[in-house]
């Protein structure tokens, strides 16, 4: 058996029934929507540079405009343990805050739903969020615990319950964390979105994705949220035995693009991961665009910012050629 | 000592009822029934607070499905674990009619997804690399899903608080199969995480709420199967820096008999509703008596 037929059975994320056990074979790699799409690559080797500023360079790469909108920031935001680089850096939450205010958006909010730890305003306090984002409590949200509305279709439920704040904003910001991942082989910004999935209903984990699929509920929330953009955290990411028990790697970028398929396959070539094994992104590349003929890569190359991460033996087959 | 504490929370709580009678998670936000719950109990006895604890019991039962489970609030349409939290309430106010009888009759027929015949004859076969038991039968947190440890403790809190009143062989079989579950998803550090002890070849660390919450879904159980445990808590309490893993902490700790500080008056602006009542549950004269149990004869 391989790990992915194993995940919807381990460790409680256990057991997601017989059609797991399936042999699947891998779907052929969809060309992707028409058209071309930009994922701007930004050096930041630090994160007491101008991140702000580094940003701006990257949005106005990507043609964002956020003119009147009401803009959710969504970190990856997910343990106690501010030694480490588990959670997307406090400095690059406050940037994008700002960053937003100034490019004229209407409202600027954050919000997140951790998917183990219950008690989220604790978690931003010990990762720094209260202290390094102004009026940070006036501004956010526990998605996990935000009064709830249904929406129809979703993974072929009748209805599937988010967040009023998700469901309110007009672009959704993947403020996700450069990672590995040990059953999703890298997580990004799309992965991220398991974040806006209420805990109040489907609990801590949120086990109903697990037996969705994790592949499967990462494309369905994106093909759900369509309004998004991303910045991905690069400056320090994890590598080894993400999301949780890695260790720090520093890539010094921040990527960024209104296609967050297209900025987690730059992310994976980033990390040396090639992104036409992963599969979610296989599955997502209808959504987006995988191959690297179809991303107009700005800013910085990815030659010129590429690094190994460290990958689990699980998934040394993932490694870019 | 810490009588402002206790009542300073408690004042928050009463300050925070929505007019339908129950408590969003956060003030001015809908009504959910985890929040409702805590705040009940938190209130429980307290002088003057049965007219505002009957609306509130009149809306958990509005939100009773006709499977006899439970919404989590008004605007979702299927119920969930937090039927336990029904039963529990039930049993703090006496109450045992047919709807709670129907509660607990849902709760006696919904296991984790793992515990399948499917599933345990794939573990039998050892077709999957796993140290997880498949064999015993917990909770999940939402009907179809897999068992996981908060759920289960708050349905082991429900079914030994009503195992008095409630006359069939399955409820204390279910009780002590869920017990057994919960022991075997503990952590090699001694408590227990969200109820997944480890990942392929990767053991996984425990977490100071969910060792709170396990140590009172297993009171009655021999000293010494919790003594381990009983250390990893007293060792989560002064290390956590979660507020709500605190709370828990002290309430499971007293419910096994230890005796704590009282905690220091504090001017704390409250935010989170749930929080403020466990917190105010967890006070030495709070009502964490509510959630004490006994074991199984």
């Amino acid at each position: 058996m391989t790990r992915r037929q194993f995940i919807p059975l381990a460790g409680v994320a256990a057991t997601a029934g017989y059609a797991s056990f399936k042999m699947q074979k891998p779907p052929k790699l969809s060309d992707g929507p028409a058209g071309n799409s930009a994922v701007a690559i930004v050096r930041a080797r630090s994160y007491s540079e101008d991140l702000a500023g580094r940003m701006l360079e990257g949005v106005r790469q990507c043609g964002l405009d956020v003119r009147g909108k009401r803009v959710l920031l969504k970190p990856n935001l997910v343990e106690f343990d501010s030694a480490t680089v588990i959670n997307t850096d406090a400095s690059v939450i406050a940037a994008a805050v700002e960053l937003f205010h100034r490019l004229g958006a209407a409202e600027v909010k954050i919000g997140e739903g951790p998917g183990h730890r219950r008690d989220t305003l604790d978690l931003a306090e010990d990762a720094r969020y209260r202290a390094s984002i102004p009026k940070f409590e006036s501004i956010f949200t526990d998605l996990n615990r935000d009064d709830v509305a249904p929406i129809k279709g979703f993974a072929g439920e009748s209805e599937f319950y988010f967040p009023k704040t998700v469901l309110a904003a007009d672009l959704i910001v993947s403020l996700a964390k450069m990672k590995t991942h040990h059953w999703a082989g890298a997580t990004l910004s799309m992965k991220n979105f398991f974040g806006i999935v209420p805990g109040s209903v489907y609990g801590w984990p949120k086990n109903k994705l697990h037996y969705i699929g994790i592949p499967q509920s990462v494309v369905e929330l994106n093909r759900v949220f369509r309004n998004t953009f991303a910045i991905v955290d690069g400056v320090v990411g994890m590598e080894g035995n993400g999301p949780i028990q890695g260790t720090p790697k520093p890539a010094g970028v921040l990527v960024m693009g209104h296609d967050l398929v297209a900025v987690d396959a730059t992310c994976c070539r980033i990390m040396g991961i090639d992104p036409e094994k992963v599969e979610y992104l296989r599955l997502a590349a209808t959504l987006g665009h995988v191959h690297i003929g179809r991303i107009e890569q700005r800013g910085e190359t990815i030659a010129s910012v590429h690094t190994n991460f460290a990958l689990i033996d699980e998934f040394s087959k993932l490694r870019l050629a | 000592m810490g009588e402002l504490y206790l009542e300073s929370r408690l004042d928050f709580l009463r300050a925070m009822q929505n007019p339908d009678g129950g408590w969003g998670y956060f003030p001015g936000k809908q009504s959910w029934l985890e929040p409702t719950a805590y705040a009940m109990l938190a209130l429980h006895g307290t002088p003057g607070s049965e007219a505002r604890l009957q609306n509130a019991w009149q809306l958990v039962r509005s939100w009773q499905t006709a499977d006899g489970s439970s919404r989590p609030t008004g605007q979702v349409s299927s119920g969930t674990w937090i039927t336990a939290h029904v039963v529990t309430l039930a049993c703090v106010r006496k109450v045992y009619d047919d709807r709670v009888r129907n509660s607990v009759d849902w709760l006696l027929r919904i296991a984790g997804a793992e515990s399948s015949l499917t599933n345990r004859f794939v573990s039998h076969l050892h077709v999957v690399n796993t140290n997880m038991d498949f064999s015993h039968k917990g909770w999940p947190w939402r009907e179809g899903n897999s068992s996981w440890i908060e759920p289960t403790v708050h349905t082991l809190v429900a079914l030994k608080k009503v195992a008095g009143q409630y006359h069939g062989p399955e409820l204390r079989s279910r009780i002590r199969d869920g017990e057994a579950l919960v022991f075997s998803r503990r952590c090699s550090d001694g408590g227990w995480n969200c109820g997944n002890p480890n990942v392929l070849s990767f053991d996984l660390p425990s977490y100071p709420e969910t060792t709170a919450l396990a140590l009172i879904g297993l009171q009655g159980r021999n000293a010494n199967e919790l003594a381990v445990p009983l250390q990893a808590a007293r060792r989560f309490r002064q290390e956590t820096k979660s507020s709500l893993a605190k709370a828990w902490l002290n309430i499971a700790l007293r419910c096994h008999g230890d005796t704590l500080d009282a905690p220091v008056n504090d001017a704390k602006v409250f935010h989170d509703v749930m929080l403020t009542a466990i917190e105010a549950l967890g006070h030495p004269a709070g009502n964490y008596q509510l959630l004490r149990t006994g074991g199984l004869a």
